[in-house]
């Protein structure tokens, strides 16, 4: 057993915060002692990385204070933050692709030699080995690009960077997600040995067992409220699970009449080196079929695979009897594949091209005489599905980004609604989508699957997910590791599926 | 509830002076030289000005507004200005038929289009760089060609007569160069703003992700967006040679930066300060006006290149600056 201070680093008391009218985090309050790993579990949307960004100093909190090291403050700065010692590990926050080890490690904070304005390059390249091998037993050379590294190499010159700072806090947020095992099970040991040295870890993830594993205490965070913290000891990853889960979600889906007809679209044998392993399925018209899986399991390259934008090395798709295709975007829009990605706004809709120019942009061939558009066919088109859809918006005439991000993801669908595509690739449709918006969202995807449309639906939000499929395909590390009905599953179980903690939950359940 | 409509209201009227900005600077300008600038008014003037200064620059700049459009730029249209012209006269001198001379012109230009589009579609070098490397290349291209950069003169004699009617001959009245550039701006505000491939570089140019998950051809559209700003300044290398009877090597680039700066003015004109076709000829229209009333006013001609950015920042800064109000 850890021996385990009492003493507090972090503190935070009563923080509020909310984004436009949305409550992200209400009355949180919650203590991080001094040489623990402390992990912190939530599903999206419940506030994990607002706290964080809050402990950053990237977000200032609407009410309550943080205290670190017994010193309280109302806000923080991410100067300030970086001069109490604390530091952050992100496979998000990336590391500058054209840099070399050596500029990334010292960026801002490069040693000169005495006395003259020039980089001390040999201090650098001493200082940087010294942690490496400290920490690593390994040797990159300074020279190196990071662009040449591997994904875990890149986590590690950024756990250096931190420790070059001789830190007290460090936060890990999913540092685990684009790691293979072996590299997994090798940072988990140099989290233990920062922990013996005595710096104090916050670790984020969504893999319970790794929580289960590594952790000494634990904390729960659900819809922006703190639920509980608990010693590892005294829990389980099913209870976790059980306190993580929403219960309390209204009857937001639509009854559909569940018949689903001929196969429409199938995949088989489908595999691409680090990404995904021998998928394969199909999909029925009349169906609405559920993807679902980790930062990383898979799910969301097979999506962007079935519309061409990514490649895969093995396996086939096939569309209806139609012979299996070279993928490109051209090609799948062309066999009525339709995507709503979920980068809304940078894939999705144009925000400074208006309502009638969206709706009509994958589907122009049908509103062009001569080469020419045809104005009036274009609007009656774009007026047909604003009121089909129920966008909100001035105009057909108005650019989408005036419009909300519910209706511009409504736009968004209209366009393959206006290209009558078939089958329905849609990438997380819901996320920053008010609530009224997603109820419409969902009696849409309803009456598309009753039409004969086949669709897919990507989601990490899990009520979502078994509300509105009729099956799941849960994907974990590459592999589509179960497939359920989805009138038959609890969220519960579900999240136990997704995180990997299954046999945990099956044990006491 | 009240204030809703009335601001909206206010918000159009906002939009509307933004946009006025262009057309407000050229009647300034013309009112001011007509008033300082003896001899400005007069009708010869004016028709060189149309001639001489807006013919050429506007070709130019409406082929500099398709790239423009589609997010680009193409640092390159003097070169294939260049490259249409020497082809142009090579053949003329060849003694091979007019049309045929003017075909191998088009085709000319063509070939520095198809350079961009495979840096930029094939190999997805920004527009920017890649067309600064044609530019480079083009320049050592023609001195290669030419000894050094020796101009490439048609003796008078030797030229056949359907020649000069494209550059010095008249129809209704009407110089056959401005028929010519009229035609051209013509066929270009429909393309850009009425057909489907216009639509598509609009879309591009806004936002190019959105046209590729769209299930549209993004590199086939980036492609034909660079061949045809080539084509377009391959149209002015044509007429200028035809004007001027010699091909001048490296000359087209004189044209670049005005290009540039009219295709940038006319988005004021834009509701949404989208690149447009009306807006770049009415920004072609003022820099002509200008460099010749500054002339036309004695001024030194060192001076005319200041008074051209300062105008550039004016319209800018005026549009800009009562949109943010």
């Amino acid at each position: 057993m850890i021996q385990q201070s009492t003493q507090p680093i972090i503190h935070f008391q009563g923080i509020e915060k909310s984004f436009g009218g949305a409550k992200a985090l209400s009355d949180v309050s919650l203590t991080v002692h001094r040489g623990t790993v402390h992990g912190l579990v939530g599903q999206n949307g419940a506030g994990k990385s607002t706290l964080i960004k809050l402990l950053a100093g990237l977000h200032r909190p609407d009410a309550g204070q943080v205290e670190i090291d017994g010193e309280a403050y109302d806000h923080l700065t991410p100067h300030l933050v970086e001069s109490l010692g604390i530091h952050f590990i992100h496979q998000d926050r990336l590391l500058v692709p054209s840099f070399t080890v050596g500029e990334a490690l010292f960026l801002g904070r490069e040693p000169r030699i005495p006395g003259t304005p020039f980089l001390d390059r040999r201090q650098m390249q001493r200082r940087a080995q010294e942690v490496l091998q400290r920490y690593f037993g390994l040797s990159l050379p300074n020279s190196a690009l990071i662009s040449q590294l591997s994904t875990a190499e890149k986590q590690i010159v950024q756990i250096t960077r931190a420790l070059l700072d001789r830190p007290k806090i460090l936060v890990f947020d999913e540092p685990t997600a684009a790691l293979v095992k072996r590299e997994a099970d090798l940072l988990f040991t140099l989290i233990r040995r920062l922990r013996d040295e005595g710096i104090t870890i916050l670790y984020i993830s969504h893999y319970l067992q790794e929580i289960e594993a590594l952790c000494d205490v634990v904390t729960v965070l659900r819809n922006g409220r703190h639920v509980a913290t608990k010693p590892i000891a005294e829990t389980s990853a099913a209870e976790i699970a059980g306190l993580m889960v929403n219960r309390d979600i209204g009857d937001l889906f639509p009854i559909r009449e569940k018949s689903p007809g001929a196969a429409l679209l199938t995949v088989e044998g489908l595999s691409a080196t680090g990404r995904y392993r021998n998928v394969g399925f199909t999909l029925y018209r009349g169906e609405v079929l559920g993807l679902t899986g980790l930062l990383g399991s898979g799910a969301k390259d097979v999506l962007r695979t079935l519309f061409g934008l990514e490649t895969a090395e093995e396996g086939t798709v096939t569309v209806a009897e139609q012979a299996p295709w070279r993928a490109s975007p051209v090609q799948a829009a062309r066999r009525k594949l339709a995507l709503v990605p979920e980068d809304r706004r940078r894939h999705g809709v144009a925000l400074d091209l208006s309502v009638s120019e969206n709706t009509t942009l994958a589907s122009l061939p049908r509103f062009t005489r001569l080469g020419l558009v045809d104005r009036a066919s274009e609007a009656a088109e774009a007026d047909r599905l604003i009121t089909r859809l129920q966008i909100k918006t001035a105009g057909r005439e108005a650019l989408l980004r005036t419009l909300s991000g519910g209706n511009q993801q409504k736009v968004a669908i209209a366009k393959w609604l206006s290209r009558h595509s078939d089958i329905y690739l849609l990438d997380e449709p819901t996320v920053g989508v008010d609530i009224a918006a997603k109820v419409e969202i969902y009696a849409l995807i309803a009456e598309l699957a009753e039409k004969g449309a086949g669709i897919i639906v990507l989601s990490s939000d899990l009520p979502e997910l078994i509300g509105l499929t009729d099956r799941i395909l849960i994907f974990f590390r590459g592999e589509i590791a179960r497939e359920v009905v989805s009138d038959t599953i609890t969220e519960d179980a579900l999240l136990a599926e997704v995180t990997g903690s299954s046999e945990a939950t099956r044990y006491v359940g | 509830m009240s204030a809703v409509p009335a601001l909206g209201a206010e918000r159009r009227l906002v939009e509307a002076a933004s946009r006025l900005a262009l057309p407000v600077a050229l009647v300034a300008v013309f009112l001011l030289f007509s008033a300082l600038a003896p001899g400005f008014l007069a009708a010869a003037n004016l028709q060189s000005v149309l001639v001489n200064n807006f013919t050429l620059l506007s070709i130019v700049a409406v082929a500099m507004t398709f790239a423009v459009s589609a997010g680009g730029i193409d640092l390159s249209v003097g070169t294939a200005v260049d490259f249409a012209s020497f082809a142009f006269v090579s053949l003329v001198l060849a003694g091979q038929p007019v049309p045929l001379a003017l075909a191998a012109g088009l085709g000319g230009g063509a070939v520095v289009g198809l350079f961009n589009a495979v840096l930029i579609a094939g190999i997805g070098i920004s527009p920017f760089l890649a067309t600064l490397g044609t530019l480079f290349i083009g320049r050592s291209v023609q001195q290669l060609l030419t000894n050094g950069g020796n101009p490439v003169y048609l003796p008078p004699a030797g030229v056949p007569e359907s020649f000069h009617l494209l550059g010095r001959g008249s129809l209704a009245g009407l110089p056959v160069p401005l028929l010519i550039a009229a035609l051209v701006i013509a066929l270009a505000a429909v393309i850009l703003a009425r057909s489907r491939f216009g639509r598509v570089v609009t879309a591009v140019g806004i936002e190019a992700e959105v046209v590729r998950y769209s299930g549209l051809p993004l590199k086939a559209h980036l492609a034909a967006t660079y061949v045809l700003v080539a084509l377009i300044a391959a149209v002015a290398g044509l007429v200028l040679t035809s004007t001027v009877t010699v091909y001048i090597p490296n000359s087209g680039n004189a044209f670049l930066l005005n290009a540039i700066g009219a295709a940038f003015i006319g988005t004021t004109l834009h509701r949404h300060g989208r690149p447009n076709i009306a807006g770049t000829v009415l920004g072609v229209l003022l820099l002509s006006l200008v460099a010749n009333g500054l002339l036309m006013s004695g001024l030194n001609f060192y001076w005319q290149q200041v008074g051209t950015g300062l105008l550039i920042f004016t319209v800018l800064a005026l549009s800009f600056a009562s949109r943010k109000v």
